[in-house]
């Protein structure tokens, strides 16, 4: 041990502490300063614990205390507090830069200890400051933009006050700072982590070592004995159906004679400390009986292959779509491409663990078990959890959530900590690294795509086939949806007369497939914007128009057969033009040489409003006229609480201090599904205002617009909304494939500017372009952060990003986007209103990645004429194809 | 191909399937609750009643229906049962033996609730 004395945030503390020590453990357990974040287990890598020590901004988790004595710590803590915060903070607000949050305060210290030394930095200088802070939400873009601001506000050359929005100047189309933003800048919201929970047991979970094997036996007699532990579970211990559903009951909680996937849980081990939960679970002894393993669906298609799941075939689904004869235009077309593309298993990295805790409020046969967690669908999960474990008054709640990016739409770890509560009654925290979080997590979906493209001799396309068979992993999450979605949204921005496609979904022992932004579509475009090159190319014709000209237009159908009657697609194209020439003049320069520079271009039109969707929303005047909305709409970083209060203060004509939100927890809130599919603002926002237009009826009828004249009138002050999307006359017919799609479309364009060196095979993104149409923008900065944050993820997924089951467990292996692979992004937005939209609106969420791993590989091929059909497009991959050309 | 992926394969929509409810097609999801709460009428009631061996719906089983009809209506979500309990005065057990299936699975689905776990979009 040793003794270190030390100031915190300009208070000096005396700790007495073991050699091995670190700063953030500290700072997190012991000063109870949760702020700093820890992501990386403690290897340094995402930042998000950045303080500074000395005037210098360290990872906190790198810096062991012993080492401290006499040092003078700052946390974001001690920069400032929600009511009177610090310059750097405001800036991050006022940039739009803050989005799920989790990495904003080492964000924030790092930018402190750069412009207490450099206040006025440029855009390399701030890049290198930052280089060690991961963000997964922004593509850094705002926090560039961020920092720049606050040197402007330290420098005196602006104020907070002159760049903040007027809060009563109007709503829609103005970027008003976030509701939850500044006490995420401040380091005070609270994530699942974050929660102070009296006597909690710290869980650890027993995960299997085996890809695919029957349980012989789980002996826990040894572990029991170990100090600290309070008890261990197992699949007997739980009173429910120990099943999680979606969409198939498949998954356990915990594995009682069988594994599908290698780290399935098996038992919980509740400890004194984490590291007594995690030794004792070291030490419970699993024999398996291994059984076969399938890697890919070939294999578990193959004649002979076990079977995964009694109840169902490893081909567990499948979906055909026939439009037309695609087979017969084919064999009449005038230029025809065939190909065959993969895309890889890939991470939605979020930056926070899996966390969640667990407790009971309340006693005898009112006892409620609660679950704090990262759910993005808090009643679905509650549902789950009260079937799974046999007991029926739970209250779900949503903490504050570091991205999810489609992961959270699934359970993950709450229903450990929801067992682990009922059984040992107790407070539960179930705080997993993050390796062990990669493997318990649902991954985005590999494909395998087969396909075939054609056009006649204008150039215009005439058929289009497609068989993509995707891995299904060892469970079904949304599996069929995402079948199904790539389906609804096959055809793009084109029209297609002719269409056979079949989507074909496999049980393998990989991890489970789940939501990935976009889910399903950015697999399928990557396979069609790659056809539509080559076969642009066939043509002769220049790529971007041969987009335009065969852009669907209002009246003609998608691939479902439904009908669009607006589709602003060449409108965007238009738009465009300019961009894309000036890109296509300066990359003619550099064709020569090993650098070569390309120009990519990919679109689509991703599907909002699914076939069927509904929402409720419900609001309240409140005794001073203001209004609390209530509705279950999650916000891990989107900026839905954003969407509610402007739309709820523009419609209903009320300050926007004066709106409050009630959305985290399942006791207070209407159901609203997921905030997934990019689908909040139009289903939530379109249920708000149907809400709020039967309270302003009802104040018009009375003439008054005070809760005390509804009151006297006797009218309600209480109303629900609930805006239903199209395609409520049912599913896709289950031969053909033809039926309703999405009620609106939002499109988009995007261009990649890259520079291929010929000699290593590696890919400098220059510049990418967007133009998007997504109909009236009701927040500037969150459409733009969501643009920016999507097109990272995609360059991500189309360069580098694969996640490999065991071997990717940090976020060094799994390649996370930095500072450094950071590039400029340029915006171009067009607002056509939607006629069923709320207030014009439609959704961005999802769109922003879909286009950009096909925009890449396009200006690959374009910079050094080779394409590459398996995603990643790594260097090893390029120059091998690039010696093979040779 | 293994052999069991030539029998049980499905298709289309697994969530949904329309059903012929007291004259009228209604849209369900695949464990028999309403897609649309909207298309709950009386009728439709009475007629999942009789799907679930109940000839006919007492008084108190109509309570118990229109009092989730209300909650569902009002707060936008289905009560839990201590909501249930509190708001009529009748005992958990008592509730769960008024309908075949108990609350979840039998009053719920007769009163024309959503599936909570339905997954859209």
């Amino acid at each position: 041990m040793k003794k270190v004395v030390m100031k915190i945030n300009g208070k000096s503390h005396q700790f007495i502490v073991e050699p091995d020590r670190v700063l953030l453990d500290l700072l997190r357990e012991d000063m109870l300063l949760t702020g700093a974040k820890q992501s990386c287990d403690r290897k340094g890598q995402c930042g998000a614990c950045t303080v500074i020590v000395n005037g210098k901004a360290v990872r906190s988790c790198l810096q062991k205390v012993a080492n401290l004595d006499g040092a003078e710590v700052i946390t974001v803590e001690g920069l400032g507090t929600p009511d009177n915060p610090h310059l750097i903070q405001e800036a991050y607000v006022l940039s739009g830069a803050v989005q799920c949050g989790f990495c904003t305060p080492g964000m924030i210290m790092s930018t402190k200890a750069l412009l207490d030394r450099n206040p006025n930095p440029d855009v390399e200088e701030i890049k290198k400051a930052l280089e060690h802070n991961l963000c997964r939400c922004t593509g850094y873009a705002k926090i560039i933009d961020a920092v720049t601001l606050a040197g402007r506000f330290i420098r005196g050359e602006t104020t907070p006050d002159k760049v903040r929005p007027d809060p009563n100047g109007p709503k829609i189309g103005v970027s008003h700072p976030r509701p939850s933003a500044m006490i995420k800048a401040c380091g005070v919201a609270a994530f699942s982590a974050d929660i102070k929970l009296q006597d909690a047991l710290e869980l650890a979970v027993v995960r299997s070592t085996e890809h695919h094997a029957k349980i012989k036996s789980i002996n826990t007699s040894e572990a029991e004995k170990m100090p600290g532990v309070m008890g261990i579970m197992t699949a007997d211990d739980i009173k429910g159906t120990n099943r999680i559903v979606i969409i198939f009951p498949d998954q356990p909680i915990l594995c009682k004679d069988k594994v599908q996937c290698l780290g399935d849980p098996i038992a919980i081990v509740a400890a004194q400390t984490k590291n007594q939960a995690v030794a004792a679970a070291e030490a419970v002894k699993i024999t398996y009986e291994p059984l076969p393993v399938l890697k890919n669906p070939r294999e578990a298609m193959a004649e002979g292959a076990i079977q995964i799941h009694q109840e169902w075939p490893n081909l567990c689904f499948a979906q055909p779509q026939i439009k037309g004869d695609a087979e017969k235009a084919i064999a009449a077309s005038a230029v025809v491409v065939e190909a065959n593309f993969t895309t890889q298993i890939n991470h939605q990295a979020p930056l926070e663990p899996e966390a969640t805790v667990a407790y009971i409020e309340g006693e005898g046969e009112d006892a409620q078990l609660v679950v704090v967690g990262r759910s993005i669908q808090i009643h679905g999960m509650m549902a789950n959890l009260q079937e799974a474990l046999g007991y029926e008054n739970v209250r779900y709640e949503e903490a504050y959530s570091g991205g999810q990016f489609g992961i959270k739409a699934a359970m993950t770890s709450e229903g450990i900590s929801g067992a682990a509560a009922l059984h040992f009654k107790r407070s539960v925290r179930y705080i997993p690294s993050l390796a062990e979080s990669m493997l318990l997590t649902n991954k985005r979906h590999a494909f395998d795509m087969k396909v075939k493209l054609a056009a006649d001799k204008d150039g215009k396309l005439t058929a289009f086939t497609i068989e993509y068979i995707v891995d299904n992993g060892a469970y079904q999450i949304i599996g069929i949806y995402v079948i199904m979605r790539a389906m609804w949204m096959l055809s793009g921005s084109y029209n297609i007369p002719n269409i056979n496609a079949m989507g074909k979904l496999v049980y393998t022992n990989n991890p489970a497939g789940g939501a990935a932004r976009g889910a399903g579509p950015p697999q399928v475009t990557f396979a069609l914007e790659s056809a539509m090159d080559m076969l642009a190319e066939k043509i002769g014709m220049d790529p971007f128009k041969f987009r335009k000209i065969n852009s669907l237009l209002p009246g003609q159908s998608v691939s479902t057969g439904m009908v669009y009657e607006q589709w602003p697609f060449p409108e965007l194209c238009d738009a465009f033009q300019p961009s894309y020439d000036r890109a296509k003049k300066e990359a003619a320069d550099l064709k020569s040489g090993p650098i070569r520079r390309g120009v990519g271009i990919a679109t689509h039109a991703f599907g909002i409003g699914g076939p069927g969707d509904a929402g409720r929303v419900a609001v309240e005047l409140d005794p001073d006229d203001g209004i609390t909305i209530f509705a279950a709409v999650a916000d891990p970083g989107e900026g839905n609480d954003s969407m509610l209060t402007q739309i709820a203060s523009h419609v209903g004509g009320i300050p926007m201090n004066k709106i409050r939100l009630v959305t985290r927890d399942t006791d207070h809130t209407a159901e609203m599904g997921p905030a997934a599919a990019s689908r909040m603002t139009y289903m939530a926002g379109g249920s708000l205002i149907l809400a709020l237009e039967q309270l302003k009826k009802a104040m018009e009828e009375v003439g008054s617009k005070t809760y005390e004249g509804l009151r006297k009138a006797g009218k309600a002050t209480h109303y629900v909304g609930s805006k239903q999307a199209a395609g409520q006359e049912g599913p896709l017919d289950p031969v053909t494939g033809q039926g309703p799609s999405f009620e609106s479309r939002v499109h988009n364009i995007q261009m990649a500017e890259v520079e291929v060196n010929t000699d290593t095979g590696e890919v400098r993104v220059i510049k990418m372009t967007t133009a998007v149409d997504a109909g009236t923008v009701i927040n500037p900065h969150n459409l733009e952060g969501q643009l920016h944050g999507g097109i990272d993820q995609g360059v991500g997924y189309a360069l580098r990003e694969e996640y490999i089951h065991g071997k990717t467990n940090d976020w060094n292996t799994f390649k996370f986007p930095t500072m450094k692979t950071s590039f400029p992004m340029d915006v171009i937005i067009k607002e056509t209103p939607r006629v069923k939209g709320p207030l014009g609106a439609t959704g961005i969420g999802e769109m922003t990645m879909v286009s950009t791993a096909p925009a890449v590989i396009n200006a690959i091929y374009d910079a050094c004429g080779v394409r590459i059909y398996n995603l990643p497009a790594t260097p090893e991959k390029i120059k091998a194809a690039l010696t093979a050309k040779k | 191909m293994n052999d069991s992926a030539t029998h049980n394969l499905e298709a289309g929509d697994v969530h949904q399937k329309f059903r012929t409810i007291a004259g009228k097609e209604i849209l369900f999801d695949k464990q028999g609750f309403l897609w649309h709460p909207e298309d709950w009428t009386e009728e439709v009631a009475v007629a999942l009643a009789l799907e679930c061996g109940i000839e006919t719906l007492s008084d108190d089983q109509w309570r118990v229906i229109r009092f989730l009809r209300d909650y569902f209506s009002y707060h936008g979500r289905a009560p839990l049962n201590r909501d249930l309990k509190t708001g009529l005065g009748i005992s958990l057990m008592e509730l769960e033996c008024l309908f075949p299936g108990g609350i979840r699975h039998g009053a719920r689905r007769v009163a024309g609730l959503p599936n909570p776990r339905a997954c859209t979009g």
